[in-house]
């Protein structure tokens, strides 16, 4: 089961799982098994953005402005969201590009991980400009103790996959005794280690992202921060379709036709999905407790943050056919869902070929009910 | 004009002058959660107790059986609808 760049086994690609089954030869997309990956990368495509096209020039002054305590809430959410596309830069690529067995999907995966990479090139671009030092916000990524907290259980489930994708590609199934270490690995414990993983990913898109999001419009409501907030904005919006994605992959899993372990383990794992939903719920909730240990800021505090965290916990569990955990029903900060639609994302048409852009601005179709209300 | 029953028994009626279903809740003041109104995201899913819906763009995200998303959809037929 040795991983190749290029297998020479002939193999019909529509009979092949989404993982494990054999490794993909030719990227093509005459034939789609899931059209639904195709899509997802043709509007991640129609989606780009480049983080220089952000004047950020105006935070600066804001961000000097800013009183102490709400200057470590916008730092904090920035290094945050730094250790978390850095993750999500380069593990989906490590962990699913040596399992993906078809080409649609290979390709989501690489167009996925690519745009997390703008984001972090973002960070960077916010940082620069709104400190002369700022090595020392990412110097600290490393030494800030309640972000290496979380960073244990975004990585974790990816490192695990990895590893024993790594042991199972180079020994095969059965216990290998690899430098005085006794290992086993099987491909159905392989399976349960990316079901785990892509349940952990979907969490980490799902949740982890929103309270820092929400701190960042909570600014931007104020008129505070608005370069930042244009950024976030397009990141949320990308974020929502690899959230997508994830759950598409989790559903099809699920459901048992691509392949009968899976749908197996999905009901094997169920406890365990519960569990990284309300672990990911309450850390991120313990994060929002961090972020206001100095003082709330203006239209947001630990509360209204933490019911938040519950509101969307419950609502992304449901999205994958799971129960609410969280009695909170309402959405504490409404004004969040106007930042987070995409339309309202100013981008120049011409260059972002936004949908609405291409499909509403000429009607092909014309007839003569079209000339009814018309007089001379 | 098709109607919109809701699970608590209202009922609105669903006029050209809406563009989508989500749209036609909003105007009554109903709140439903949304996020791109697009139909990638699922933010805005409700359930579909009876009824045809139809799809001004085919959503990108997950819609499971008995589902909808009104952001991107009109009504086909009188329906009823739950808001969660």
């Amino acid at each position: 089961m040795a991983y190749t760049t290029f297998n020479r086994q002939i193999n019909d690609q529509m009979k092949e799982p989404m993982f494990f089954g054999n490794p993909v030869n030719v990227s093509r997309y005459d034939q789609q098994k899931y059209g639904i990956f195709e899509k997802l990368i043709e509007k991640q495509l129609s989606f780009f953005w480049r983080p220089e096209e952000v004047d950020v020039s105006k935070d600066r002054i804001d961000y000097q402005n800013l009183p102490e305590h709400e200057k470590h809430i916008f730092i904090s959410n920035l290094k945050y969201q730094t250790l978390l596309d850095s993750v999500q830069g380069r593990s989906p690529n490590v962990a699913f590009l040596p399992i993906v067995s078809l080409p649609e999907l290979e390709t989501w995966i690489e167009t996925w991980a690519f745009s997390e990479t703008i984001h972090s090139r973002s960070y960077t671009h916010i940082v620069r400009n709104i400190s002369a030092e700022p090595h020392k916000v990412f110097d600290d990524i490393m030494l800030n103790e309640k972000i290496l907290e979380r960073a244990e259980d975004v990585t974790r489930y990816y490192d695990d996959l990895i590893n024993g994708i790594n042991l199972y590609q180079r020994c095969g199934e059965g216990t290998h005794t690899i430098n005085g270490e006794t290992h086993s690995i099987s491909l159905y414990e392989l399976k349960r280690r990316l079901y785990l993983c892509v349940m952990s990913v979907n969490v980490l898109e799902a949740i982890r992202f929103y309270v820092s999001f929400a701190c960042s419009f909570a600014f931007a409501e104020r008129e505070l921060m608005e370069g930042n907030a244009k950024i976030i904005r397009l990141i949320a919006r990308d974020e929502a379709l690899h959230l997508t994605g994830t759950q598409h992959m989790l559903n099809i899993m699920a459901a048992g036709d691509d392949d009968a372990d899976m749908a197996k383990i999905a009901k094997e794992c169920e406890e365990e999905a519960y569990t990284i939903f309300r672990k990911a719920a309450e850390q991120e909730k313990d994060w929002a407790q961090y972020l206001f240990k100095d003082g709330s800021m203006i239209g947001l505090n630990k509360d209204i943050l933490c019911q938040y965290v519950e509101y969307i916990t419950n609502s992304r569990m449901q999205a994958i056919g799971m129960k609410a955990i969280f009695p909170t029903t309402q959405n504490p900060i409404p004004w969040i869902n106007t930042w987070l639609v995409s339309d309202n994302v100013q981008v120049a048409p011409q260059e972002a070929e936004i949908s609405s852009y291409l499909v509403g601005q000429i009607d092909n179709e014309v007839d003569g009910g079209d000339f009814g209300d018309f007089d001379l | 004009m098709p109607d919109i029953k809701l699970s608590n028994g209202a009922v609105i009626n669903f006029d050209n002058s809406a563009r989508t279903l989500l749209d036609a809740l909003e105007r009554e003041q109903l709140e439903v959660n949304f996020h791109c109104r697009e139909g990638y995201c699922g933010a805005c899913r409700c359930k579909l107790l009876c009824g045809e819906v139809s799809y001004i763009n085919e959503p990108l995200a997950f819609v499971r059986k008995g589902e909808f998303l009104p952001c991107c959809s009109v009504p086909v037929t009188d329906i009823e609808i739950e808001i969660p």
